[in-house]
């Protein structure tokens, strides 16, 4: 049974083209995955993305508990910040990746992604035995709203939005006089806000920013441009580039973890090893040098010989060239290299390049 | 008479169109490129390349999937429309006047056309 958000009436009236996604009836696009993508990039687009999964967790051991699921400091994590995690199990690979929120003493909300809810919540269970801690998801009472791009602020400012928010925090806030929590983060490697708010003001506030947000240039954007956007920022997808088999270290996720963090953790023992020595594989971006474009699931040749596989792959508007991503094992491969994709039963050369391929305010990388 | 009365369709949205010269003209439904979306790339057969009937013969590719093209009825590619591999963008304003993608010397019967649809059919099977 496909699971439908609070705003999918919006999204039919407004002739979206749906599509099932992670159980969900999602919009893929409203008019065009590249007209949309710009949108955001120049000006700003509002993404329902209550798909989402919010579970709270709350008790006197909230801190203990997460310090052991998750590979990040949690104790440095202070009120009304965030911090991107991963859910590694005991072999390091990854149930999940994440991001915790602060919102009080013993109490904090994560976000998680909307295919890997169950099994987050199966496994925080599991590894809640002992600790003094209550892990209440709360999926299907919240509706989240994404206003990403660089006129995003100043949108929500013309609404009422309250809140002075440096990335990466998170505040309960006020916009048309509504209690929310706003959060300043995202997916698309742009500047922009998340707002988390109950299921039965979620209509009225998607129709309130397309309205408000006319004089900005505001579009509705479907998961078809928001993939595009999270690619050309490669910021990872749970399913594509992240899995039980994947550390975050071959993940390129070395950024985020702590090599001093004290507690043990579920996979710290490979991980921290990995941080010391290197992974199995690891992710490269990948600028293809002619036009084909790199999907998913395509294998990656160096010097004749099968070295890897493209996990996402697609086109970039920004750039206007095709990028993707993918996992390869020959450590010899670097920023500069040259490798092949297969596509269509022929190679194609694409050059590895340094990741994200797009930086915020559209400096571009490669 | 519009071009559309005078195309045959296939159910995996090949369009064929029969020119006064006893060639075809071959090309994508407008349903199959609304489908799509933006279109992306495509990669067009070698002229005096032949295939016979359901043999995939063109690659296209949107922002979102890749897919084949299959040939309506056995044929050598005569002419490729290699102006629209540089704007594949074409596809998604016209797939008739200017976005069509090959023109074909049948080298089979017409009956292989038989299985094909009339236009009206077609949209009435794949909506």
């Amino acid at each position: 049974m496909t699971k439908e958000t609070f705003l999918h009436a919006k999204h039919v009236s407004l002739g979206a083209k749906m599509v099932d996604f992670a159980g969900w009836h999602m919009p893929v696009q409203y008019t065009s995955i590249i007209e949309e993508h710009n949108n955001v990039r120049n000006n700003v687009g509002l993404f329902d993305v209550s798909h989402m999964g919010e579970v709270f967790i709350s008790g006197k051991d909230s801190l203990e508990f997460l310090q052991k699921i998750v590979p990040q400091d949690i104790s440095k994590l202070v009120y009304e910040k965030a911090v991107y995690c991963q859910l590694p199990n005991e072999k390091g690979g990854l149930i999940d990746d994440l991001i915790i929120y602060k919102l009080g003493i013993n109490y904090y909300l994560i976000i998680c992604n909307a295919s890997r809810i169950d099994e987050d919540v199966n496994w925080m269970s599991l590894n809640s035995k002992g600790f003094d801690v209550k892990i209440d998801n709360q999926s299907h009472n919240y509706s989240l709203l994404a206003v990403q791009g660089p006129k995003a602020d100043e949108l929500l400012r013309t609404m009422g939005l309250d809140t002075l928010q440096d990335s990466f925090t998170i505040k309960p806030a006020k916009i048309l006089n509504r209690k929310m929590y706003v959060s300043r983060t995202g997916y698309t490697g742009e500047d922009g806000y998340e707002l988390l708010v109950e299921n039965d003001f979620a209509e009225e506030l998607w129709d309130k920013i397309l309205e408000y947000g006319k004089p900005f240039g505001i579009m509705p954007i479907g998961l078809g441009a928001r993939d595009t956007l999270r690619l050309e920022a490669a910021l990872h997808l749970y399913g594509n580039d992240l899995d039980e088999e994947t550390t975050p270290v071959e993940a390129g996720l070395s950024w985020s973890l702590p090599k001093d963090k004290k507690e043990d953790y579920n996979g710290k023992s490979v991980i921290m090893e990995q941080i010391a020595n290197g992974g199995r594989k690891k992710l490269v971006g990948l600028k293809m040098l002619d036009k084909n474009i790199a999907r998913h699931g395509y294998d990656v040749y160096y010097n004749g010989v099968k070295t890897g596989v493209v996990t996402s792959g697609g086109i970039s508007p920004v750039l206007g060239a095709n990028i993707a991503l993918a996992y390869v094992d020959n450590k010899d491969i670097k920023v500069g290299s040259t490798v092949q994709v297969m596509i269509r039963e022929k190679l194609h050369d694409a050059e590895v390049v340094k990741k994200p391929f797009v930086d915020k305010r559209n400096k571009i990388r490669i | 008479m519009s071009i559309t009365e005078k195309i045959l369709c296939t159910k995996t949205h090949e369009y064929i169109l029969k020119n006064d010269d006893g060639t075809y003209t071959v090309g994508l439904t407008d349903y199959a490129v609304e489908q799509l979306g933006d279109i992306v790339f495509l990669e067009l057969p070698e002229v005096g390349s032949t295939y016979s009937k359901g043999d995939s013969f063109a690659a296209i590719e949107s922002v979102k999937a890749a897919s084949e093209i299959y040939m309506p009825i056995s044929g050598e590619i005569v002419e490729a429309n290699t102006a629209i591999v540089e704007t594949p963008e074409t596809l998604n304003e016209d797939v008739y006047e200017n976005g069509w993608l090959v023109k074909i010397k049948a080298t089979a019967d017409a009956s292989e056309l038989d299985d094909l649809l009339e236009y009206e059919d077609y949209k009435e099977e794949v909506e």
